[in-house]
């Protein structure tokens, strides 16, 4: 690269490039994200192609291509029930791992925020669950909620909340609940985490002056707090609504889907399509369809937002 | 009281529950561990006869050792090389205008939305196109891949917080571009890019589902399959031991989390989220 | 740019490190204990010994996760050179060009090692594509101690009997139940074959169609829903794999499971003193009796380049001695003849008991789509379970679906 000196002294605006440099380097941007480009669309854009391909074949159980079939996959997908009962399912767990998680990361951001004994140990408490894999973890509330030889039964027993055990896994009504905190709980971590940078970069001088003026701490919250949040409210939304939404352990290691797919999720829905059943096509169709949903999710979600934003 | 006293137990009081939820699985792990073969089916609490000596027979039985040592060698490399290519993007993401911006931070999103069980296939097709079946190579370069959104994100953000005056003042005195990246802004950039390492290293410490595809043999196999090939269907399962290895496995990441929480905040607390 | 070639030339420095040598074996086998990885590695290294020129390459695969990698292994072309495979599995593998046939391989004295009822399954018009590797079939454990509390001098002969004792051993209390039923998971449709086949119910009809909806499969759902209203089942039998049913089993919480012979050795080793027996399931009211069979077979792929070399690696595991150390660890029944007439096998009351219902013994229906339509039969059942449709709704539904899978 030329050895470059600034053709002025003057500082130079935020985002612009001086000139001479910005014609010279033209092409040093793009030799800059190039790597990253490259690999990323290596991995990724590769085998999406490669499930684009599938969902429009007859293809048998082991993924070897058939025969062009158009749009039948798709098709066969619509007709099924258990598939349109999937999908609104879906839509609950990911609403409600989403959602709670959001309901819950504000208050315990917020705490954490401020200084109290003991707040470096909850701090990393609060990490914990993200130290061991999600696959371990719904492994070991698997073994944790059995319902004759789980500890859950046992300490809730222990502490007088029941005197019966509970067969947690037995029926969607107390499974899909349990695997939906679970859900919570895992995404806690990043989430709190996301907020508490959030937090930390609302300048004290803005909390010092409301407070002359004698704003309540609720009004604080209200006015100067959950604003400054929001561009990291919208960040962990949408992130945690593509995890969530493509997240496969927690139901799969819990309940497979059943009692009778009544807690299967389009993720789980897949894996037996594909695995199990060998449909690899209507496997393949799934997974494009939940890209789909995902793309429109975001881009509405990040318009709704910027829309909102600019009338603030 | 003082105020921070009064603080402490209204922050404890509405901790505590979330805290109570969140390390019982971690007791259950614990107590699982210490319980004798015949006493694992039993659900009371502490073991009559609580067997430490579990954990080594673990490390045994499990092959823990070469699993780790997979672990953090794929976790390193990924780490390092999704840290490599992510630094200059995010550089020209936050400094440089180019035509395509918006288009290339749109490609980063819509790389975060296919889940790995969603590729599975196409990515196994593409590794044994690339030769790299039960290579460590595939899972280090496919971890790199995925992590690379999040990673560009998070610099970009925070090197818009970083002080464009400072690079200039060094060209002024005669620096190059690269010399002044070098010399002013990275230093600058290390705790963003610390922060990054630990979010990529943690992603790729626990995954799972492309591990198991990717890789073939014993010999490769990292912490998370070496687990859970404990417990996927066969006949007979050691929850002793597995509960002792899930353990373990979070052990180092649980301190580097311990160590690294204050600057894991103030990394990702770069000022505006772009 | 130096990074991107540096990182062309790890690709490709790497892929000529994979590429396999003329001469290597791979085998891709499911783990059915801690004991099977080093079993495979020991064979092994024992016949690399015997053989210089030949190295064997073992992949050690979780048995849920088997079907998933041997699909992306065989969609991305490549697969090993030999697997263990479900005999169940086996119809796709031949349809679809994938297994190799061995019948060229196989002479009259190696076809004579094996015991013809476990080596049938794994024939397919007339060409043997697999040989079995691990062979089981389910007889009834029960609880001698709960038996004796109860009681009961004698383990029952027919589900009505069954259904007697259930309630008397349920009657102890402490949260003891009779019959331990298995509601989740892999499986739990077998569960329900085994009073289906007893009322003289089949999986197919002679025409080929479902046999879900039959009269005998529907006394056999609401023979089973009547325990669990009564409370002669553990709580919740949906929340309970079948391995959270031996569970049950070895702590001494239920009275009768219907399970394979390995529970047996289980039993030895973490629940040293449970005083159990076995004997045959319970026979209906004409006296049919069914049992389930299930194989395991090794498979060779139609592709591989090491077609000979894998078959002397086969031939030496299917000697007496390879045979006999895996059956034993494993806790299977014996697929040799030879490893069957060993004292460690005729001596053996547990196995003996075992072998006295092999006749009864009935395999999975060799039909396309068989993992779905189990599918569809175990979610009928979790409903029938649950209380939310009754049997006659339920397996009439799961009929009508199974004949659509089936194209009848």
């Amino acid at each position: 690269m030329s050895e470059g000196t600034a053709p002025n002294a003057a500082p130079v605006p935020t985002g612009a490039v001086p000139r001479r440099r910005h014609r010279q380097g033209r092409a040093v941007p793009y030799l800059l994200i190039l790597p990253a480009f490259l690999l990323a669309a290596l991995i990724i854009l590769w085998p999406l192609a490669t499930i684009t391909n599938i969902s429009l074949h007859d293809v048998n159980r082991f993924g070897q291509l058939r025969g062009f079939s158009g749009m039948a996959n798709f098709s066969e997908l619509w007709r099924d029930p258990d598939f349109i009962a999937t999908l609104w399912r879906t839509l609950i767990w990911t609403v409600g791992v989403v959602g709670g998680t959001l309901i819950l990361s504000v208050p315990i951001a917020l705490v954490l925020n401020r200084d109290f004994h003991g707040r470096a140990l909850a701090r990393v408490i609060i990490m914990l669950p993200w130290s061991v894999s999600v696959t371990m973890t719904a492994v070991v509330w698997r073994w944790a909620l059995n319902g004759e030889s789980g500890m859950l039964n046992s300490a809730l027993r222990a502490g007088g909340v029941t005197d019966t055990n509970i067969v947690w896994l037995a029926s969607a009504a107390t499974a899909f609940p349990i695997q939906i905190g679970i859900g919570i709980l895992v995404s806690i971590p990043f989430t709190v985490t996301v907020f508490l940078a959030g937090l930390s970069s609302v300048p004290e001088d803005i909390y010092e002056a409301a407070s002359l003026e004698g704003a309540s701490d609720w009004q604080q919250l209200r006015t100067i707090t959950l604003p400054m949040l929001r561009p990291f409210i919208t960040l962990a939304v949408v992130l945690n609504v593509i995890y969530v939404f493509n997240s496969f352990p927690i139901i799969w290691v819990l309940t497979q889907g059943g009692p009778a797919n009544t807690t299967d999720i389009l993720v789980t829905y897949l894996y037996k399509l594909a695995f199990r059943f060998g449909q690899m096509g209507q496997a393949a169709g799934v997974s494009i369809i939940m890209f789909a949903i995902l793309m429109a999710f975001t881009l509405l979600y990040v318009r709704l937002v910027a829309k909102n934003e600019a009338q603030s | 009281m003082s105020l921070k006293m009064r603080r402490t137990i209204i922050a404890w009081a509405l901790m505590g529950p979330v805290a109570v939820v969140i390390l019982f699985p971690f007791a259950v792990m614990l107590i699982t561990a210490l319980k004798p073969a015949d006493e694992v089916l039993e659900p009371h609490w502490w073991p009559r006869n609580p067997q430490w000596s579990n954990f080594v027979a673990m490390w045994k039985a499990t092959n823990f050792g070469p699993a780790l040592i997979n672990s953090l060698l794929v976790s390193g490399i990924s780490t390092l090389l999704a840290v490599a290519v992510s630094v200059p993007a995010a550089y020209a993401l936050a400094r440089m205008p180019f035509r395509g911006k918006g288009a290339f931070r749109q490609f980063l999103l819509i790389s975060q939305m296919l889940s790995p069980i969603v590729l599975v296939l196409g990515l196994f097709q593409l590794v044994v196109t690339l030769g790299l079946l039960d290579s460590k190579l595939s899972i280090i370069l496919v971890y790199a891949a995925f992590a690379i959104a999040f990673a560009t994100w998070l610099l970009q953000s925070y090197f818009t917080t970083i002080p464009r005056d400072l690079e200039e003042a060094a060209w002024i005195e005669g620096a190059s571009r690269a010399t002044a990246i070098r010399t002013v802004f990275l230093p600058l950039a290390l705790p963003a890019v610390a922060v990054t390492c630990i979010f990529t290293f943690v992603q790729a410490w626990n995954e799972f589902v492309l591990a198991l595809t990717l890789l073939r043999s014993q010999e490769s196999y990292t912490l998370p399959i070496q687990i859970f090939s404990l417990v996927a269907g066969r006949y007979t399962i050691e929850w002793n031991y597995v509960m002792a290895a899930a353990l373990v496995a979070t052990v180092p990441v649980a301190i580097v989390f311990a160590v690294m929480q204050r600057h894991l905040v103030r990394g990702l607390a770069s000022g505006a989220v772009k | 740019m130096k990074k991107i070639s540096c990182l062309a030339s790890g690709i490709a420095l790497a892929a000529v490190a994979s590429m396999a040598q003329a001469g290597d074996v791979r085998i891709s086998v499911t783990e059915y204990s801690s004991k099977t990885g080093p079993y495979f590695q020991k064979m092994a290294k024992q016949f690399e010994e015997a053989n210089p020129d030949i190295k064997i390459n073992v992949e050690v695969t979780p048995w849920d996760v088997m079907l998933q990698k041997l699909t992306t292994d065989i969609a991305g072309n490549a697969n090993a050179d030999l697997a263990i495979i479900g005999t169940r599995w086996l119809l796709d593998f031949v349809e679809q060009d994938i297994a190799e046939p061995l019948d060229g391989y196989i002479d009259d004295e190696f076809r004579g090692r094996f015991i013809e009822t476990f080596l049938s399954p794994s024939v397919m018009d007339d060409k043997i594509y697999g040989l079995p590797v691990a062979a089981s079939a389910r007889a009834m454990y029960y609880n001698k101690s709960l038996f004796e509390q109860a009681g009961i001098d004698a383990p029952p002969e027919t589900w009505d009997e069954l259904k007697e004792d259930a309630k008397k051993i349920s009657d102890l209390g402490d949260g003891i139940a009779g019959y331990g039923l298995q509601g989740k998971e892999i499986e739990t449709d077998v569960y329900f074959y085994y009073p289906m086949w007893s009322y003289g119910g089949n999986i197919l009809n002679d025409d080929g169609t479902s046999g879900f909806g039959s009269e005998a499969a529907i006394q056999a759902a609401t023979m089973y829903k009547s325990l669990i209203d009564e409370g002669l089942t553990q709580d919740g039998p949906t929340a309970y794999s079948r391995e959270d049913v031996q569970n049950l089993f070895k702590q001494g919480k239920v009275g009768m499971m219907i399970s394979a012979p390995f529970l047996a050795n289980q039993i030895k080793e973490e629940a040293p003193d449970l005083q159990y027996g076995i004997t045959a399931i319970p026979a209906g009211p004409d006296g049919d009796r069914g049992t389930y069979g299930v194989t395991d077979s090794i498979i060779m792929f139609g592709n591989s380049e090491n077609k000979d070399e894998a078959w002397k690696f086969l031939d030496y595991l299917f000697t007496q001695e390879p045979r006999s150390e895996f059956t034993l660890g494993e806790g299977f029944l014996p697929v040799n003849k030879a490893v069957s007439e060993e004292p460690a096998f005729t001596e053996n009351e547990d196995l003996k008991a075992f072998a006295k219902v092999l006749p009864d013994a009935r395999f999975a229906p060799v039909v396309n789509g068989w993992e779905e339509i189990a599918d569809v039969a175990s979610s009928a059942l979790q409903r029938v379970y649950l209380g939310q449709a009754t049997p006659e709704e339920a397996l009439s539904r799961a009929a009508e679906e199974a004949n659509r899978i089936l194209g009848k």
